[in-house]
């Protein structure tokens, strides 16, 4: 109990905030002893076997090596611990503050890790009873989890980081969790895409060649301008993904989609393209009324599109960023600093409901998407036809009717530890709030990477898996190897243009529309 | 026959009161009076209202399937009736969840060899649905690959032939050009060659596009009896997927099995406190102990966590209809007898009264969310949810602060009618018998509660009648916009599901929402009855 209660405190890093000299000795004592038991292990590629050990020290000097082994004791008396209170979980239920949770959601399919974690029980096996309550939009779901009203929620990836940074409604919004990658999709209004189809004369097939780029819509878009007027097209809030994607898509074909401004905090200086918010169910009801001539949102709603045959998806996330961070679990930080046990418990719960999602079988095909397919259905919850949640969830999109592809990475619950809560995809975001200027100064370095670390948690998640593996219900295997919780870079882009988290202003200048930052920014202080 | 002649009109006037004077003649006829005059009545108000309405639900059932939209053809009569099916199906389970979370171990043992073959049989069923379902899927995609095959033949045909016959004006026109510029032929020529070539390809472009359409056609319409198949296979589906899970609740969910699994550990923890010798031991042990007690105690009070119900949703509206409606009634009366009985406070109120009476409840209920949510910044201990969870009944509904906000809204838009009414009913109050208040020198309090308040009720519980029609409308707005559960939030997640059903739910709540304010309506016309003196009903 009494490494249980400390491991809280040691997670801050810094010798002076152990409870006593005493409880430092002991700490250290007890690395040494595990280091002598497991020597062999150890041996082999420490670093790598300790997992999220470096990382951990960059809370206090982000990328500077020599912190690294300063702190590596430290860092790794706090691993133990967390290893050690792990063992006492294993015997009991972790002690939750708050045994009666209300989690919220919007109606779209990647909430399934929230809605699996409680139809298969695990929410259950962790003491906990939730009730998870459907949410009319985005804004609402943030009000009721910072009133109180809401435990936690399905969360747009940019919401924890604008509430926290205090883009919109202000609220410290922590993530120990990433709920999915990948899984929206852009889709245009049929007469949009047949005139797409007649400017770039290769998509007339029934199953043209993927990805498509936005090139083909340029003529159209130029058209509506000349006739004095802008295309219209829909997404889901000013700091969703969807927002970011479809601007990312757009400017990698040279259409400009608006900049936000102090002023103009729609997002529609020197627009194109105007993008406007419109809730992911209303989205195809919003394009057969003629609002807008296209969207980019979440599943079902673009295969809902296909299905009432009122318009046509042209790409997806996944082909405009490969393996995308999509929604996160977010709650409140005063709730989370005032339950940290009711956390763990919670993302214990939703680990292995993503593990329970990607579970593949012998062929590699995914053996519960159907399961969860069925639950996602009840009206209660997505409340779309199983038919119509099945076609993307088991690994098909459809993108005409004629057209229907195996997409297997369309949802990712787990896989490629799609689940940690990543420092670099905080980053990305970030860097896209400032490339449409939803941030408005210019930001040096060092305040992305303080900002995303006061957003997600990954010590919190790294505790949870360690408990899991203890309980035997994770293998290592599952928990990422990484020294500080960036990914590494990477140049998946559509456009090829790569993405180095730990360079943020650099990687805003790399892009031909948006803003542009001092260089002279990103090392000073 | 006296006797009977009592019996008689109490009926005719319980009838009366209620509302329901149609039913005057049925009570008539069974006391045998004048039987043809009874006949003709029943004929003309009775019989021949229904036929109409028979006649709309047919003309209703036979239009429906032809106005095909986008989201699926409209709903029939069959189908509003399904969903009412459908709904209660959701609600028993969420019953029979419940009941088996709750379950003492010795309901439990019987429950689960119930759940067990019934779940044997329905998984059987299931099966069989499945081979048909992919039987029938098999087929169709037989079918729609024959009809579609052709047409997609024919596209590409007419495709290339006019790609074809493009390049060839294309080279004519080159040709042409060429002419031009040797001067054997007129750019009028090469004009004309031009828009005659620009004439064709969009002919072509139209033809293309026809058996385009028709391609699409085929494909986009799935056959009725691969939808009943699917929807008969997710059903049974639906339904193993239900008892599985009533069997996870049964064997390891339950919560007498939980507390019992606390106490156990409690007591084993107990026997290693005794038998442990060195202090950190005890410690560990004593710990364990306690932990396990609070453990227990904690899961005894765990409540199932219910999904919300069409059923339970009727009762949350119906709960907050009425909040909004003695808010409303607690402020109009007083102060609509103020306006009556003083002109000066009309005068001050009449500017007010005329600007927020028309006002949308949507804009009201995003006041209300700003205004009185800032005395519930943390509603989980704030003083009044805490109160209302612990009352009995309203302890299930779950008051909170959306449900607050729609009842304010609704108190904000019935305020006006009973207002309104109840200053005019104050102030119509007949002069005699003011007068003769003044001269039996009555007090202000004796006036009030002995001759203004008497003789202005009915047309207070005219305008309140009013009132809480306008209330019960409003709400359903108030619930969709605010998420508060009810009637309101249904009608918003079914519309946000956009799932087949989703359509005959929207319109099953319609008959849900219409025919609970037709009774709200009753209620209140009893009331008024019951308190106006002209026709003697208050006598009932």
């Amino acid at each position: 109990m009494l490494f249980f209660k400390s491991s809280k405190r040691f997670i801050n890093f810094t010798p002076s905030c152990f409870p006593s000299q005493l409880g430092m000795q002991l700490a250290i004592r007890s690395v040494r002893r595990t280091l002598l038991l497991n020597r062999q292990r150890f041996k082999q590629n420490i670093i790598w076997k300790l997992y999220g050990v470096g990382f951990l020290t960059e809370q206090r000097a982000p990328a500077s090596s020599a912190s690294h082994v300063a702190s590596f004791y430290v860092a790794l008396a706090a691993a133990i611990a967390i290893g050690l209170s792990g063992s006492f979980a294993n015997a009991e239920q972790l002690d939750v503050e708050k045994d009666e949770l209300k989690f919220g959601f919007i109606k779209l399919t990647d909430c399934a890790p929230i809605v699996i974690a409680k139809e298969k029980g695990f929410f259950e096996e962790e003491g906990l009873q939730v009730e998870v309550i459907a949410q009319p939009n985005w804004k609402q779901l943030l009000d009721n989890v910072i009133t109180g009203e809401l435990d936690g929620a399905h969360m747009l990836s940019g919401q924890p980081i604008a509430a926290t940074i205090g883009f919109g409604t202000k609220a410290h919004i922590v993530t120990a969790y990433t709920l999915d990658l990948n899984g929206n999709g852009i889709t245009v209004s049929n007469d949009v895409w047949e005139q797409m189809v007649e400017n770039e004369p290769s998509l007339d097939s029934p199953t043209p060649k993927h990805p498509i780029s936005a090139a083909a819509l340029k003529p159209v878009v130029q058209e509506k301008l000349d006739g004095g007027e802008k295309l219209q097209m829909g997404m889901v809030f000013p700091v969703s993904t969807h927002n970011y994607e479809l601007r990312y898509w757009l400017a990698s074909a040279g259409i400009h989609p608006g900049m936000y401004t102090s002023e103009d905090i729609k997002g529609f200086t020197d627009a194109e393209v105007e993008l406007s918010v419109t809730p992911p169910p209303q989205m195809p009801a919003t394009l057969e009324a003629g609002v807008i001539s296209g969207y980019c949102v979440g599943e079902p709603w673009n295969q809902q599109a296909v299905a009432k045959g009122i318009g046509v998806p042209v790409t997806t996330n996944y082909d405009i960023w490969k393996n995308n961070p999509e929604k996160v679990f977010g709650v409140t930080k005063a709730w989370a600093d005032d339950n940290p046990n009711t956390h763990l418990a919670v993302v214990k719960a939703l680990i292995r409901a993503g593990k329970w999602l990607d579970q593949t079988g012998a062929n590699g095909e995914l053996i519960n998407r159907e399961e969860a397919c069925r639950l996602l259905s009840k009206p209660n919850y997505v409340g779309a036809d199983f038919d119509v949640i099945k076609n993307s969830m088991t690994g098909f999109f459809y993108f005409q009717k004629t057209d229907k592809r195996a997409m297997p990475d369309f949802n990712v619950f787990f896989k490629y530890h799609a689940s940690f809560p990543w420092y670099s995809d905080g980053i990305w975001f970030l860097t896209q709030m400032r490339r449409w200027g939803q941030i408005t100064e210019p930001k040096p370095d060092e305040w992305y990477h303080k900002v995303v670390k006061n957003v997600y948690l990954p010590r919190v998640y790294l505790k949870a898996a360690k408990m899991l593996v203890e309980e035997g219900k994770l293998v290592e295997a599952d928990i990422p190897k990484t020294r500080d919780g960036y990914r590494p870079p990477t140049a998946d882009f559509i456009d090829g243009i790569e993405f180095d988290p730990r360079k943020p202003v650099e990687y805003i200048n790399k892009f031909k529309i948006g803003n542009k930052d001092e260089m002279s920014v990103a090392t000073k202080p | 026959m006296k006797k009977f002649d009592s019996v008689k009109y109490t009926l005719l006037r319980a009838v009366d009161v209620s509302g329901f004077k149609v039913l005057d003649p049925v009570v008539r006829l069974a006391f045998g009076e004048e039987p043809p005059k009874q006949l003709r009545d029943i004929f003309r108000f009775l019989v021949v209202p229904t036929t109409f309405v028979l006649v709309c639900l047919g003309t209703w059932t036979v239009i429906a399937p032809r106005h095909k939209t986008k989201s699926g053809e409209v709903p029939t009569p069959e189908q509003v009736w399904k969903s009412l099916v459908i709904n209660d199906t959701l609600n028993r389970r969420e019953d029979e969840k419940e009941a088996d979370f709750q379950a003492s171990d010795a309901d439990r043992a019987a429950t689960i060899d119930e759940v067990k073959e019934l779940l044997a049989a329905r998984e059987t069923k299931a099966a069989e649905l499945k081979s048909q379902l992919s039987e029938i899927e098999a087929a169709t995609t037989a079918t729609q690959n024959a009809r579609v095959g052709p047409l997609q033949e024919e596209y590409d045909r007419l495709k290339s032939e006019s790609r074809e016959r493009k390049s060839q004006r294309k080279l004519v026109i080159e040709e042409l050009a060429e002419k031009v510029a040797n001067e054997n032929a007129t750019s009028d020529e090469l004009l004309d060659a031009l828009r005659e070539d620009k004439r064709l390809s969009e002919e072509s472009k139209v033809a293309e596009k026809a058996v385009k359409e028709r391609i699409n056609k085929a494909l986009a319409e799935p056959p009725v009896e691969l939808k009943a198949a699917q929807m008969a296979f997710n059903t049974a589906a639906n339904e193993v997927q239900h008892l599985k899970k009533r069997l996870d609740y049964l064997e390891t969910g339950n919560r007498s099995l939980k507390v019992a699994k606390a106490e156990e550990l409690a007591v084993a923890s107990l026997a290693k406190l005794d038998s442990a010798e060195d202090a950190a031991a005890i410690l560990a042990s004593a710990m364990s102990v306690v932990r396990n007690e609070e453990k227990a105690a904690k899961t005894a009070a765990q409540n199932y966590p219910r999904a919300a119900t069409i059923w339970f949703q009727v009762q949350r509206s119906l709960f907050t209809v009425f909040v909004g409606f003695v808010l409303a009634a607690a402020i109009a009366i007083p102060v609509g007898i103020m306006c009556g009985l003083n002109r000066v406070v009309m005068a001050c109120l009449t500017p007010i009264i005329s600007i927020f009476k028309p006002v949308s409840p949507v804009v009201w209920l995003l006041i209300f969310q700003i205004v009185v949510g800032a005395f519930f910044p943390n509603p989980e201990t704030h003083p009044l949810f805490v109160y209302c969870s612990k009352l009995p009944f309203i302890g299930k509904l779950g008051v909170n602060p959306a449900l607050i906000f729609s009842a304010c809204t609704v108190a904000m838009c019935a305020l006006w009618p009973a207002l309104v009414n109840t200053a005019l009913g104050v102030s119509s109050v007949e002069r005699d018998h003011i007068n003769v208040a003044r001269v039996l020198r009555l007090g202000l309090w004796d006036r009030l509660t002995k001759i203004i308040i008497p003789s202005a009720l009915p047309l207070v519980f005219a305008g309140l009648r009013i009132s809480l029609g306008v209330g019960w409308m409003v709400l359903i707005a108030a619930e969709a916009l605010s998420s508060s559960e009810g009637l309101g939030k249904f009608v918003w997640d079914e519309y946000q599901n956009g799932s087949s059903h989703s359509f005959a739910n929207i319109i099953f709540a319609c008959f849900v929402v219409g025919i609970i304010g037709f009774f709200l309506d009753r209620v209140m016309i009893v009331l008024q009855r019951l308190v106006s003196f002209d026709d003697g009903a208050a006598a009932v």
